[in-house]
């Protein structure tokens, strides 16, 4: 059998209807070796394909060309033409032909890499993930893609928007997901943000990537740990522990590195810290992680002023120098000073050199509290709804049944009794 | 066994070596060697005075003189060359006269004793291997009991504890599991080796109430209500020892709020038996159950378990000090309770079991006296406290420092004015933060956990991988330089 020639290909394309049918016959219309080439052609008259299908109605047929494309690496189209595409791809259609969507994610992301300007490409990459899940909070494998992107090549702001709603959705109808996506995901996000500064969200990307479930412990996320732990000296000026289900022997792993050793004696011992980083820089540097070190060290003198606030009223400069040993009084003066502008610690310092520790004001708007209520009843009743669907799954149902005789609990109608009664009318 | 027999013979002398306090006695620090060692009998007699000798150069000579005394109403031959060793390493450095001259060998008494030990363990053992071909179970436990008494007569702690450990396999009764217990644990006290005491503690205990369920099942017909009184009589008889050993043992691992409790609750002394004596003083119960209350237990808990108890106060009677002590801390006259402690230091830190953690005890009084004088006041000078303690400024400042940091008094001190000040807690405030705190970490945890129930739903599990390489990290460079 002859292939049919790109004009019947684009025909069938315009008259389809059922779009995963449609996916099926690109997929199989012809063997292997000549298809990307027959996609990738112009038609019999030399028109290009792309400027007859138009992009949301005929958004399979235009994936399977771009990626035959991408992948012959002739006929490559503009950025332009990408652009538009992101912004205006029929999302339904997409879904049926995800594959396609995360190749074309990649080349943005390999464009994006190779250019000057990136901002274009991730720009791109930005529509692409915000319009192609069905909610913000909704992972898919071209989210990877795309923070890592920004990450590459420095543009961390782009992807702010995305990074700042959380991932709590998981999908596999949106592309087959590796347990990668995730980790990558995260542990670039958290670089985002460290990068950034914002060390709260920072924290919180690292240490999802570091508690992901995990049989055996992924490099990744030893790698997010050590950046956890900086994140958390320079954030919070002590580590905090990870979750409980974290993968024991990453925890195991990091006690033991230089990083351990290193946030075991933050901040005090400054001799030691400093004698770590001189011996293991070398390690630091490889890991990427000496600016990150550096800060932390920067920071220390700051933690320990901090502490002090919490010990004493009035300390002179002088002292201050003595307790986060720098012998300087002018340095210690500027330093104050500083953590006094930037809100860190409150405080005033009087001519003969004494400082006057004093505590924060306490600040609560009644509008903050009320959005903090607001936000707490909405999570309570979206887990009243979660609660619902899994006490309704199968394979809840079916191992409560099974492990019914063993339970010994009340008999099911008292357990169900009360609320959940209409729940289960419905279901009936 | 349970016990690792190596490296407990040493055991004593490593922990005791690391940090030897040298004591000083003179008028302001009272110690009477004569009667301290007379409050003991045998082997720990002997110890204690070595101990003396170790720490105290300046009563060597005495401590020998009576260490030999007792030595000479033993049977152990070895233990005076032990010891004389001991002491002319000492007398070498302090320019003392040498052990044969202080207290020489008492020739007849080695050679005598040197061969009726030889025949004793020679008797025994055959004993012990003629009812062993025989099988007879009762008198193979007592041939293991009595040369385990033997072998710790002549100071073989190991022989001793290899045949009392032996003693177990022919326990018939549960009576028999309770008297090994207590022959271990008091080789164990003498051995200072308290790590291992919990273990046989607990199964004297777990042997008691086996021995006081089957008492109880064998006479379910005699009258109701006799049953559980005997049962209480039974087991009093033992648990005061049982008390007493863990009590020691908590002791000597640092658990002083643990031991404070134990010590409390001990029974009228005669309940501990020949341990009186033998293995301790009752003055060194009262000691030791003092400090370690002071040093761990509230003001109430002491008011209660210690001044109101009648059982315990006997126990202070020996050491009237203590009783003083205790007043002192009531009544909160913290420098005569610190003068008191000083005092006496020389005969807390000559004790061979607690001497070891005085200076812990002390530094947890003093934090607590602080801590206790504080409390009712808003904003008090150093000076002030500085005075109530006997201490300069400086070290009350530096005690105060680090009892905040330890989060042990709320307040601030104000450096430049030598005051310190108590935390004004805005309780309204500090609800507010701690709740808008607590539901952000909550709201944080749920949506990470949510993310998790996800995760593993889809089943993306880090997995070992198959024959390709692992989760690689994007590439990496450098963001975080300023």
């Amino acid at each position: 059998m002859a292939a049919p020639s790109l004009d019947v290909v684009v025909v069938e394309i315009t008259n389809a209807n059922n779009y995963s049918q449609l996916s099926h016959s690109l997929r199989t219309f012809a063997p292997n070796d000549i298809r990307d080439t027959i996609l990738a052609g112009p038609l019999t008259n030399g028109q290009d394909p792309l400027t007859v299908l138009d992009i949301a109605q005929h958004t399979v047929g235009v994936l399977y060309i771009l990626s035959a494309r991408f992948r012959t690496k002739v006929n490559l189209p503009t950025l332009v033409y990408l652009e538009t595409f992101c912004q205006n791809f029929d999302v339904p259609q997409a879904i049926v032909a995800s594959e396609h969507v995360v190749y074309l994610a990649r080349n943005l992301q390999d464009i994006a890499e190779s250019t000057d300007s990136p901002k274009q490409p991730l720009t791109c990459l930005l529509h692409l993930v915000s319009r192609f899940p069905p909610t913000p909070s909704h992972l898919t494998p071209i989210h990877p893609i795309f923070i890592a992107g920004c990450v590459t090549t420095g543009h961390f702001e782009v992807a702010l928007s995305v990074l700042q709603i959380p991932i709590t959705e998981i999908d596999n109808l949106l592309g087959d997901l590796h347990y990668n996506d995730n980790l990558v995901y995260h542990y670039a996000g958290g670089m985002a943000f460290a990068a950034l500064k914002k060390w709260e969200e920072a924290e919180e990307f690292f240490e999802i990537c570091v508690s992901s479930p995990a049989q055996v412990p992924a490099a990744i996320q030893l790698e997010a740990y050590k950046k956890l732990t900086l994140v958390q000296l320079i954030s919070r000026g002590t580590t905090a522990a990870v979750p409980k289900y974290t993968n024991n022997s990453l925890v195991r792993l990091l006690k033991t590195s230089p990083y351990g050793s290193f946030a075991k004696a933050y901040p005090q011992q400054t001799g030691t810290l400093r004698k770590i980083v001189e011996s293991d820089g070398a390690l630091f540097a490889n890991d990427g992680n000496t600016g990150l070190i550096n800060q932390a060290l920067e920071r220390a003198p700051r933690r320990l002023i901090k502490r002090l606030t919490s010990t004493y009223l009035t300390l002179s400069l002088a002292e201050i120098g003595k307790n986060v040993r720098i012998s300087d009084v002018e340095e210690v003066r500027a330093l104050v000073l500083k953590m006094i502008e930037q809100d860190e610690i409150c405080a005033t310092i009087s001519a003969d050199d004494t400082v006057t520790f004093s505590d924060p004001p306490a600040q609560f708007s009644k509008t903050e509290i009320d959005q903090v209520l607001a936000e707490a009843q909405n999570q309570a009743a979206l887990f009243a709804v979660l609660n619902r669907d899994v006490g309704k799954s199968k394979e809840f149902l079916t191992k409560a049944t099974k492990n019914k005789d063993e339970w010994g609990g009340p008999p099911e109608e008292e357990i169900y009794a009360g609320g959940n009664v209409g729940a289960w009318m419905e279901e009936a | 066994m349970d016990i690792d027999e190596d490296n407990n013979q040493n055991l004593r002398g490593t922990t005791r070596g690391i940090s030897t306090p040298v004591i000083l006695v003179d008028n302001n620090h009272p110690f009477d060697i004569e009667a301290y060692s007379s409050s003991y009998t045998g082997r720990t007699a002997v110890d204690r005075l070595v101990y003396i000798i170790n720490i105290c150069p300046q009563l060597a000579v005495p401590a020998l003189q009576l260490a030999v005394q007792h030595i000479f109403k033993t049977r152990d031959v070895d233990l005076y060359r032990n010891i004389a060793g001991a002491y002319d390493v000492m007398a070498v450095n302090a320019q003392l006269p040498p052990a044969a001259e202080v207290a020489p060998l008492d020739q007849v008494w080695y050679d005598e004793w040197t061969s009726k030990n030889l025949a004793e363990k020679t008797r025994l053992e055959v004993e012990l291997k003629t009812y062993t071909s025989n099988m007879i179970k009762e008198s193979i436990r007592m041939a293991h009991r009595d040369l385990g008494q033997f072998y710790l007569s002549v100071g073989d702690y190991t022989g001793a504890l290899k045949h009392f450990t032996k003693i177990r396999e022919s326990c018939t009764t549960s009576q028999h599991v309770v008297d090994m217990c207590i022959a271990i644990l008091e080789l164990l006290i003498l051995q200072g080796n308290y790590s291992h005491i919990s273990t046989y503690v607990f199964k004297a205990d777990t042997a008691l109430d086996a021995a006081s369920n089957a008492a109880s099942a064998s006479t379910t017909p005699v009258i109701p209500g006799t049953g559980p009184a005997k049962k209480s009589q039974e087991r009093a008889k033992w648990q005061t020892k049982l008390d007493f050993a863990s009590a020691l043992a908590h002791l000597g691992q640092g658990n002083y709020e643990k031991a404070a409790n134990l010590f409390l609750k001990l029974g009228p002394v005669k309940e501990l038996g020949e341990w009186v004596g033998k293995l301790i003083a009752p003055g060194d119960i009262g000691i030791a159950g003092t400090l370690c209350a002071l040093a761990s237990l509230s003001r109430s808990a002491i008011k209660s378990q210690l001044l109101e108890n009648e059982s315990f106060s006997i126990y202070i009677e020996y050491e009237p000090y203590v009783r003083e002590l205790v007043e002192a801390y009531m009544a909160s006259k913290f420098s005569t309770v610190l003068d008191l402690l000083e005092r006496y230091s020389a005969r807390h830190l000559v004790d061979i079991h607690f001497g070891q953690h005085i200076k812990n005890l002390t530094d947890l009084i003093k934090s607590r006296a602080l801590v206790l004088y504080f409390q009712p006041f808003s904003s008090i000078k150093l000076e002030r406290m500085a005075t109530a303690f006997g201490w300069t400024v400086q070290q009350v400042e530096e005690q105060v420092v680090s009892l905040i940091q330890a989060g042990e008094i709320r307040g601030r001190v104000d450096s430049q004015n030598k005051i310190l000040k108590a935390k004004e807690a805005d309780a309204r405030s500090e609800l507010f933060a701690r709740a808008l705190r607590s539901g952000k970490e909550m709201q944080a945890a749920n949506r990470k956990l949510l993310l998790r129930m996800r995760l593993q739903q889809a089943d993306l599990i880090v997995k070992a991988p198959k024959n390709r390489g692992e989760g690689t990290a994007p590439r990496q460079t450098e963001y975080f330089n300023e």
